[in-house]
């Protein structure tokens, strides 16, 4: 296509690379003559050459939703699209997706090189192409020189990259990786978090990246999406997620948060367990209870008794625990209710000029109105 | 008077060489040698006396001379008998019997390989019943089954009946090659389910889930990953359906005819009939011979593939 002309792609951008219509999978539960619902009324649109992940606990249906995109599995009823064609029943082999499988299933008795020029071979490329392509695909992932050695003789960081390079070499029009990075230790985990992200901007292609690890999901992806029981409970980017969870599920998967039950005095203030009144961004009506969300870090911890200026809220308590650590260090603070002990955990980054606190202190936690989210559960 | 060596070793010595392991390390590893060979002690004794022993007996026999009686002479050692194993009517028994052999691992293949994948594919409660059924014709006498398939085959038996009666006539099965190795694969298809099973057991399904993911058919993914990867049950299989298949005495004298000798029988009446007993023993050190070269040959072979 030369310059000038009509970009084609701005119209195929506006098709998503995968879209779930009311996708339902429920596998027979044998045993019982009951039926496991794994999805349930899915709906999700991944737009082309982004980085999205699928985030949830095990057992939340994610991994199962990739498989339906996969072709491993069909869905019960509803429909999965691929750049906007219907695959129906259609099988993994003719479909427009790779998958770097969670354990790499790389295959055992074959070389690098091999494994890397399977799906070339299958596709029936031609084989000066295949040699390059693998050539490139190998060196992408930074394996060159591994040619010719069996998968068992790599480590699992190198088996993971001949994963992604047997994947990567099909050009698919979308990635699906199922907990990718699992099997890694911490370290080589976070190398490979920018690794994996670097790839996908280079390349452009939509990954589909499934995982339990929030931290993986909110440092690599452009959207995410939390799953919980089949059912989608929020879609948005990591910081809308993070910052405005919708639910009490997702504030808490999502990160550490401080839960409160408070009543709603009008529609723009709420009333804490301990009788303080503080403003809230998204109103309710009179009388009725009201769930917060609290991040820890979005609180700061200061005397008691140091005036509250007019653009923060604060409450009153006692350090009752303090958690160290290095980086932060965390104060659960316990209202004062007079009834059952409400905690609030503020965490402070240890730097300097960060007052230290002891158990038993009388302190003021204050914070922004707006780092308030009300929940809807 | 001996002359004494210049003494390069100590030269030598400064290549790389495996740091010795410390004191209580190489003590420790020798108590565990002591206690290994402790504990193989009974076997080998067994091997010995049970295998090792009667095998050395029949290479002996095999140099022996038969007497004008029959009787085995331990005197004027010769060859004789090896030289016998040429002659056509034996080239053609051990030819029968390798046909046989072959056609019974490979109908056991056929019939094994389906069978044990399918078997994988069950629930445990389900796989563990049926291995055991799979296993179940052993606690049975082999010699009682095979009368069994008699009754079954011979000519007023069920099978020859039911098919007179759709129209097919008189046919005869009992006495007959399909006798004989429908036999043998009845008694030796355990032997190539089991190993086959548990290579099957083993590999790892989402392999075959990549190469679907890469664009393989059922057929290729098939071709390319799970069947290379059982060739180790394939290889176990074959040649445990093969070696006893090979040297099978009690099928084909119970099934077959007089046109289905097997080397088994063959040797048999050497022993026990024409009373040649160094003849019996060369065919069987022959056998014997065959057969392990042949395994090794396999397991090479096999293992070059892999």
């Amino acid at each position: 296509m030369h310059r000038g002309a009509p970009r084609l792609s701005a119209t195929a951008g506006t098709v998503p690379a995968v879209s779930l219509r009311r996708v339902t999978k429920r596998f027979p539960e044998t045993r019982l003559d009951d039926e496991v619902v794994a999805v349930d009324e899915l709906d999700l649109d991944v737009t082309d050459g982004e980085f999205f992940a699928l985030l949830g606990p095990s057992g939340c249906g994610k991994t199962t939703t990739l498989r339906m995109v996969a072709g491993f599995e069909f869905p019960t009823e509803g429909s999965v699209h691929i750049h906007g064609t219907e695959m129906g029943r259609r099988p993994p082999d003719r479909r427009p997706v790779n998958t770097v499988f969670q354990s790499y299933a790389l295959f055992p008795h074959m070389t690098v090189a091999e494994n890397v020029a399977f799906g070339l071979r299958m596709r029936d490329v031609a084989r000066d192409e295949a040699r390059r392509r693998v050539a490139e695909a190998i060196e992408l992932v930074q394996l060159r020189g591994r040619d010719g050695a069996m998968p068992g003789d790599l480590s699992g960081g190198q088996q993971q990259r001949v994963a992604l390079a047997r994947a990567l070499v099909n050009r698919p029009k979308v990635l699906l990786l199922d907990e990718p990075l699992g099997a890694l230790d911490l370290r080589l985990r976070e190398a490979m978090q920018v690794e994996l992200k670097q790839l996908q901007a280079l390349l452009g292609i939509t990954f589909v990246h499934v995982t339990h690890d929030q931290e993986e999901a909110l440092a690599m992806s452009d959207r995410l999406a939390v799953m919980d029981a089949g059912r989608l409970v929020q879609v948005g980017t990591p910081a809308e997620v993070y910052e405005r969870p919708r639910t009490r599920f997702v504030a808490e998967f999502l990160g550490d948060a401080n839960l409160l039950t408070a009543e709603a005095v009008d529609a723009e203030r709420v009333r804490l367990p301990d009788g303080t009144v503080v403003r809230i961004a998204s109103g309710r009506s009179a009388g009725a209870a009201v769930h917060l969300s609290l991040r820890p870090e979005q609180l700061d911890l200061v005397a008691a008794g140091t005036p509250v200026e007019p653009h923060l809220d604060a409450v009153e308590g006692t350090v009752a625990r303090i958690g160290y650590f290095g980086s932060a260090i965390e104060y659960d603070v316990a209202l004062d209710t007079g009834g059952p002990e409400v905690l609030v955990t503020a965490r402070l980054g240890n730097a300097r000029g960060v007052v230290a606190r002891t158990v038993g202190e009388r302190v003021r936690m204050r914070w922004t109105p707006d780092s308030v989210t009300v929940l809807e559960d | 008077m001996v002359g004494v060596a210049p003494a390069p070793a100590p030269a030598r010595r400064r290549g790389p060489r495996p740091p010795a392991p410390p004191g209580p390390e190489r003590e420790a590893a020798r108590a565990a040698a002591r206690r290994g060979a402790l504990i193989g002690l009974p076997p080998l004794v067994t091997m010995v006396l049970l295998f090792a022993v009667p095998l050395g007996i029949v290479a002996v026999y095999s140099v022996a001379t038969r007497g004008r009686t029959g009787r085995t002479e331990l005197a004027d050692w010769n060859l004789d008998a090896y030289a016998r194993l040429l002659e056509p009517l034996v080239l053609e028994i051990a030819g029968r019997s390798l046909g046989y052999a072959a056609l019974t691992t490979l109908l056991c293949l056929a019939i094994g390989y389906p069978f044990a994948y399918w078997l994988t594919t069950r629930r445990p409660g389900v796989r563990a019943v049926l291995l055991v059924l799979v296993m179940l014709p052993f606690w049975s006498n082999f010699l009682v089954r095979t009368y069994a398939w008699r009754v079954l085959l011979g000519s007023d038996g069920p099978i020859v009946t039911a098919l007179a009666a759709v129209g097919l006539g008189e046919v005869r099965l009992l006495f007959t090659p399909f006798a004989v190795v429908l036999g043998l694969v009845y008694g030796y298809l355990p032997f190539m389910v089991l190993p086959l099973y548990s290579s099957l057991e083993r590999l790892d399904l989402r392999l075959v889930e990549a190469a679907r993911d890469l664009g393989a058919t059922g057929w290729e993914a098939f071709r390319r990953v799970t069947w290379p990867l059982s060739r180790p049950g394939v290889v176990a299989g074959s040649v445990l359906v093969f070696i006893p298949s090979f040297g099978a005495y009690v099928t084909p004298e119970l099934l077959g005819g007089s046109r289905t000798t097997l080397v088994g029988s063959f040797v048999v009446r050497q022993f026990l009939s024409a009373r040649d007993w160094p003849f019996g023993s060369a065919l069987s050190m022959a056998i014997l011979v065959v057969m392990l070269a042949a395994t090794v040959a396999y397991f090479r072979a096999q293992e070059r593939r892999s």
